[in-house]
């Protein structure tokens, strides 16, 4: 198998990964992600509970976006997030995504992909639309 | 969380954010696909990306969508982080160098899933050249 998805290889309704993904908000990826982003907002730093940040989904939206395995070269056209609920640091998140549209535009491959992200509760964290543009088949 | 005092702050067309401005180095980008897991050779391989379609190297669009929530939740008090809601389109790259000015105004109130919320356009630019184009939404009640 290789290691990149071709194209036309991609159908509306597949979901990726076929098992979901887990994602750990731990204080590490959140520490990596402030400092990054020069964010040194009050809002997460210190309490008992420390609160991360909600685009802290740019981080796991990457490893959703990476069990699409498209080539390298993609790139990335639209996004849509809505935010159900704050987070903390040392939750555990669950994600899905499921291809919901193809088409071609300038001679652009595009791929639509709706996600959701669950906590460890089953309560709906974070849920979106993803607009791609496929990297250059290999 | 003082939602009700960032509500306050938004409760009528015309009303603008701070703004948030951020100076992008390939070491931020490199910093942040550290972050991230995003080595995606268009944003940290100059090699690879000047045979691109950008002929250098591009921040991560989600970098640039960071520091809109960035602005969004210190405007808001928090309160972006909880109920809030971005729908963008990311319409010109962000490179090496840029300097990138982040600000929204409120563009209407509406009612979504039974809420009164705030419909605020997005203004992202490097320059005079736009980086992002869409909305946000946040519900005020």
């Amino acid at each position: 198998m290789s290691e990149y998805r071709r194209y036309d290889e991609i159908a509306v309704g597949d979901v990726f990964p076929e098992t979901p993904l887990s994602f750990k908000v731990s204080e590490k990826v959140v520490n990596g992600f402030l400092a990054a982003t020069s964010n040194e907002d009050a809002l997460y730093h210190g309490g008992e509970i420390r609160r991360a940040p909600s685009m802290i989904a740019s981080v796991y939206l990457i490893d959703l976006l990476m069990a699409r395995r498209s080539p390298p070269g993609g790139i990335h056209a639209k996004q849509a997030i809505r935010f159900h609920r704050a987070i903390a640091i040392g939750e555990t998140l669950v994600m899905q995504g499921r291809v919901v549209e193809k088409y071609t535009r300038k001679e652009r491959p595009y791929m639509v992909a709706d996600f959701e992200a669950r906590g460890s509760d089953g309560t709906l964290v974070t849920s979106g639309r993803i607009t791609s543009i496929w990297g250059k088949d290999q | 969380m003082s939602a009700s005092l960032a509500t306050r702050q938004f409760s009528a067309p015309g009303e603008a954010s701070p703004v948030l401005v951020r100076h992008v180095t390939q070491g931020m980008i490199n910093a942040y696909a550290e972050a991230s897991g995003d080595f995606n050779p268009i944003h940290v391989d100059p090699e690879f990306a000047a045979a691109g379609p950008f002929g250098r190297t591009i921040a991560h669009g989600l970098m640039t969508l960071a520091f809109v929530s960035q602005m969004l939740n210190e405007w808001t008090a928090g309160a972006f982080d909880e109920t809030g809601e971005i729908d963008v389109a990311f319409v010109g790259p962000v490179y090496t160098g840029d300097t990138v000015e982040v600000s929204g105004t409120v563009e209407d109130i509406v009612e979504r899933d039974g809420r009164q919320c705030a419909r605020i356009k997005l203004q992202c630019s490097a320059g005079v050249r736009q980086i992002l184009a869409g909305h946000a939404i946040q519900p005020i009640e």
